[in-house]
């Protein structure tokens, strides 16, 4: 054992010069990421993980590769692997602008007290909507409302998506709330979080719950025997949802220039076709913080999920 | 006088324990069902269990169609690598920082000898050296009880984003797990085998390195291997805490149904579990030696009994080593496929500018305790709450003096449900009830899996039975011992994580689904170390007690010699349990572990602080009573 000790001490010397070592190149890398004012040597984004680490790697690392050519400065990639993390990386300077939902991006502006502004948002993020669907077998129909749905869907299992999703969590229960006056857990039977819009399609569809909520855009795209399984019943009202949002303190003049590079993407490029199919969208729109008042004043009045 | 000596010697030796064992576990496991709802409706009702089987069906046929594509094989393999890399690094890590906080958290090293008996003995003011033990086993339970997934979420603020912050969260939960127990192991060598270094005036490190190390350092070896088995097999809790690796990979493939891919995602865990099983059995057997071992190495020479304690030691090196290349230089899977150095980050925490971030999460010690509720605190909201009708109003329907009507528990319990602290604790009642039924299940089914899992009854039984089974029985015996092995490695190499997604698919989430991946890992996890525990008895003391049937051999003779290595095992086993039920609380199953996620991720950390609270009690709680019924004895 003491051999085994002194092993370890050895290793622990070769480790920590290993980590000095590069220490000075990370003191570089750091400065560029510093929450210090003004513009960044290195501009980092980051984006909310809804999607495979992959694929998100290769659709963003294409918008940095973009953005590099248009504002004339290194511009990185850095992946996170919760949506929590990808806003603490804002707020803490850590990155410089991220890929936002419409919760994280309320959240954002919040954590950094203000510092946030948004640079641009695709143009469905504005006309964002979702969608009840129920199972076919267990004879779902159409609602008027969602306090029609509260009465005939009394009792039967019903699921959200990820729980820190806007458009499959927040919005869904917050329509569903105003309309029938309680709460989903006190209407349905069981309450679950499928945790993503797919899942929520196939676990409708397959009848694990009878009901579910989840994002048009999915639903849309989805196979037709699964829509088949588990027709629409209930379409919300539109509301806001993604956007990309920038530290304040980058100055006014950077996030002009990055606007403009986003806002000029069309299909008329290889390269700005790659990036709005992966989107699905048609064009970058100007957006402000103020869109998203809706989303924070629903936060604002609190989600009770019971906890 | 020596008459009355031998009567309470009897008296005290009447095992009255087991059968108060037995009434708590009775009890816990009615409690486990009283408190929390459970689902049984997928085993109750026709339509729906047809439904289940169907979807079962599905899911088998689904898994025998891996996709074998060799850009997925190599996809495959790096993800191996990369899980491989930030399991070894985190063990790594907290090998280094349990050994340095377990020396504070052990009564033996840290406090030493002590004039204090009785109740004073346990007050943690008593001395400074007192203070500082209560003080490091204070920050163990901490590290152990805060989910490894929130840790990665704090250090982001300070490393930034990236593999090792991963890593490193997970190392400091693995801190927490290895500081306590070792810090037990040394705690439960007995003060008189190194009497004779203190009398030789040793002081307390000398006492510590001299005595007290050597002798418990054969169960601290043991315990960090499976440590660092289950660190590696925890590929899952890994990847959904930011280290990426398999686990990651394997949740979001679940999630979008490509269960081809899921399938050799799941063989390539598969085959790293064994791996590290096979790696850490050659460790265990060159590190050995104790000669009376059965299945000892048999020493032939000076020179290759020096050899194998080297050969052990450089083996973990290079894995170690490895590690921190492939982390730092080796990693190849950057956007562009150039390799990148995840290690920088680790340089940040030199800067005391970057660990000034933390302020962001100062909340978190700013738990929440809903004073309001109960009437403390600022009147002003004190009122409000109260116009609101929300506070806690204990005795408006039923006095105290009712406790007998059960109707008055429930208008209390409805009553207490105002305050937020109470909803937390009952939030608790999840996780500990998956964590007692499971636990349970598991440990049974692995006592009944042991005989047919031991090398000692199955192949080896010979030796000390006598017989000489014909050559089909041999091989039919080898099959069982082949099959229950199989069962085993294949129930501990998959993930409670994942087992939780699978039964998910099948029961619905719900408690159901968490409590059978508990037993089923349990299952794995137990049945390797009971039938360990079996095979290291000397053969001769089944000779002995033999009287012609291996099965009762096993039941009378080598169950009751290792049921107190089982029930250690066992209880530590459920005191991980209750962490993993947290944990799958969190993938969909609810509770504690659900609430606090849903509070993290929304930053409500004042809310989340009273969640992390509670679970640091109930890690408290159960460290304490482990402690002080002195489960973990040393055993030489």
């Amino acid at each position: 054992m003491k051999r085994v000790l002194w092993l370890m001490i050895a290793l622990v010397g070769i480790f920590s010069a290993a980590a000095c070592g590069s220490g000075n190149e990370a003191a570089n890398g750091n400065s560029a990421a510093g929450g210090g004012g003004g513009a960044p040597e290195k501009l980092i984004i980051t984006a909310i993980p809804d999607d495979n680490a992959d694929k998100l790697k290769e659709h963003f690392g294409n918008v940095a590769k973009y953005l590099e050519g248009k504002i004339g400065m290194p511009v990185e990639y850095m992946h996170v692997e919760n949506y929590a993390a990808s806003v603490t990386a804002l707020a803490n300077g850590q990155a410089h602008m991220s890929w936002m939902g419409g919760v994280t991006t309320v959240q954002a502006d919040q954590q950094t007290e203000g510092g946030a502004v948004v640079v641009c948002c695709r143009d469905i993020d504005k006309k964002f909507k979702t969608y009840f669907i129920g199972n076919k077998e267990a004879g779902a129909k159409k609602v008027d409302d969602l306090k029609m749905l509260s009465e005939v869907a009394k009792g039967k299992d019903f699921t959200f998506g990820s729980k820190g999703s806007t458009s499959g969590h927040l919005m869904p229960r917050f329509f569903f709330t105003e309309q029938s006056g309680s709460k989903p857990e006190d209407v349905f039977g069981k309450v679950g979080y499928s945790g993503s819009h797919d899942k929520t399609l196939a676990q409708v569809a397959d009848g694990t719950f009878m009901v579910g909520a989840l994002n048009y855009a999915t639903y849309d795209k989805a196979s037709q025997e699964l829509k088949d399984k588990a027709p629409i019943i209930y379409t919300t009202p539109t509301y806001v949802d993604y956007s990309f949002v920038a530290r304040k303190d980058l100055g006014d003049e950077l996030i002009g220039k990055i606007r403009k590079a986003m806002l000029e993407i069309d299909g008329s490029t290889d390269e700005g076709k790659k990036i709005l199919s992966f989107m699905k969208a048609g064009k970058f729109v100007e957006a402000d913080m103020k869109d998203w008042d809706g989303i924070r004043n629903v936060m604002e009045s609190g989600v009770d999920i019971g906890g | 006088m020596k008459h009355a000596g031998t009567e309470s010697r009897y008296a005290t030796k009447r095992p009255w324990r087991h059968f108060a064992a037995l009434i708590v576990i009775a009890v816990l496991v009615f409690g486990a069902f009283w408190a929390v709802e459970w689902d049984f409706s997928t085993f109750t009702n026709a339509a729906k269990g047809e439904r289940a089987i169907e979807r079962a069906g599905d899911l088998i046929a689904s898994f025998s169609n891996p996709d074998f594509s060799s850009e997925w094989l190599e996809r495959s393999w790096e993800l191996t690598k990369e899980t491989l890399s930030a399991a070894v690094m985190a063990t790594f890590m907290a090998v280094i920082l349990a050994y340095l906080l377990a020396m504070g958290a052990s009564r033996a090293v840290c406090v030493g000898e002590e004039s204090f008996r009785g109740r004073l003995r346990s007050f943690p003011l008593r001395s400074p050296m007192a203070a500082l033990c209560a003080l490091c086993r204070l920050i163990l339970d901490v590290l152990r009880a805060v989910p490894d997934f929130a840790w990665a979420v704090i250090l982001v603020a300070v490393l930034g984003l990236g593999p090792v912050t991963g890593a490193v969260a997970l190392g400091l939960n693995v801190t927490g797990i290895l500081g306590k127990v070792y810090s037990e192991f040394w705690d439960s060598v007995d003060e008189k085998e190194y009497e004779q270094i203190r009398a030789l005036g040793a002081g307390r490190l000398k006492t510590f390195l001299y005595g007290i190390r050597p002798l418990a350092s054969r169960s601290v070896q043991s315990f960090t291997l499976m440590r660092a088995e289950c660190a590696i097999r925890n590929a899952a809790v890994i990847g959904a805490v930011g280290g990426g690796g398999l686990g990651a990979e394997i949740m979001y493939q679940i999630g979008m149904g490509k269960w081809g891919k899921v399938t050799t995602l799941m063989l390539f865990t598969l085959a790293l579990t064994l791996s590290a099983d096979l790696a850490s059995n050659f460790i265990r057997r060159q590190l050995r030696n104790d000669p009376n071992h059965p299945r000892a190495v048999k020493i032939r020479s000076t020179a290759s009994s020096v050899a194998r304690a080297y050969i052990g030691v450089a083996f973990a090196m290079c894995i170690v080593v490895w590690s921190v290349w492939f982390m730092g230089w080796g990693n190849s899977a950057g956007p562009d496929g150039e390799s990148k150095n995840y290690l920088e980050p680790l340089a940040n925490l030199t800067s005391g500018k970057e660990v000034k971030k933390l302020k962001f999460f100062e909340d978190l010690l700013k738990p929440d305790f809903d004073g309001a509720s109960i009437g403390l605190g600022d009147p002003e909201a004190v009122q409000k709450v109260h116009d609101a009708g929300k506070d806690v109003q204990l005795f408006s329907e039923y006095g105290p003096g009712s406790f007998w009507r059960p109707a008055a528990w429930e208008a209390w319990e409805l009553e207490l449900r105002n305050w937020f602290v109470w909803r937390v604790i009952k939030s608790a009642s999840v996780p500990l009830s998956m964590a007692i039924v499971g636990t349970l299940l598991g440990v049974l089914a692995a006592m009944a899996l042991t005989y047919p899992h031991s090398l000692a009854f199955q192949l080896e039984s010979q030796q000390f039975t006598g017989e000489s089974p014909h050559p089909l029985a041999r091989v039919l015996r080898f099959m069982q011992m082949v099959l229950a092995r199989g069962v085993g490695l294949v129930s501990r190499g998959v993930p409670e994580v994942m087992w939780a997604f699978l039964f998910i698919a099948f029961f619905g989430p719900g408690l159901l689904a968490g409590t059978i991946a508990i037993a089923l890992h349990t299952l794995g996890v137990m049945v390797r170390v009971f039938s360990e525990t079996v095979d290291n008895i000397p053969y001769r003391r089944f000779e002995q007690s033999f009287r012609g049937s291996r099965m009762t051999c096993f039941a009378y003779t080598a169950g009751p010699i290792s049921w107190k290595d089982w029930m250690t095992y066992s209880f530590f086993q459920f005191e991980s349990n209750v962490r993993m039920g947290i944990v799958l609380g969190i993938v969909g199953v609810g509770g504690l572990g659900f609430f606090f996620t849903f509070n993290f991720e929304w930053f409500r950390f004042e809310k989340a602080g009273t969640y992390l609270v509670v679970m640091v009690l109930l890690t408290v709680l159960i460290d304490r009573i482990s402690r002080s019924l002195k489960l973990s004895r040393v055993n030489n």
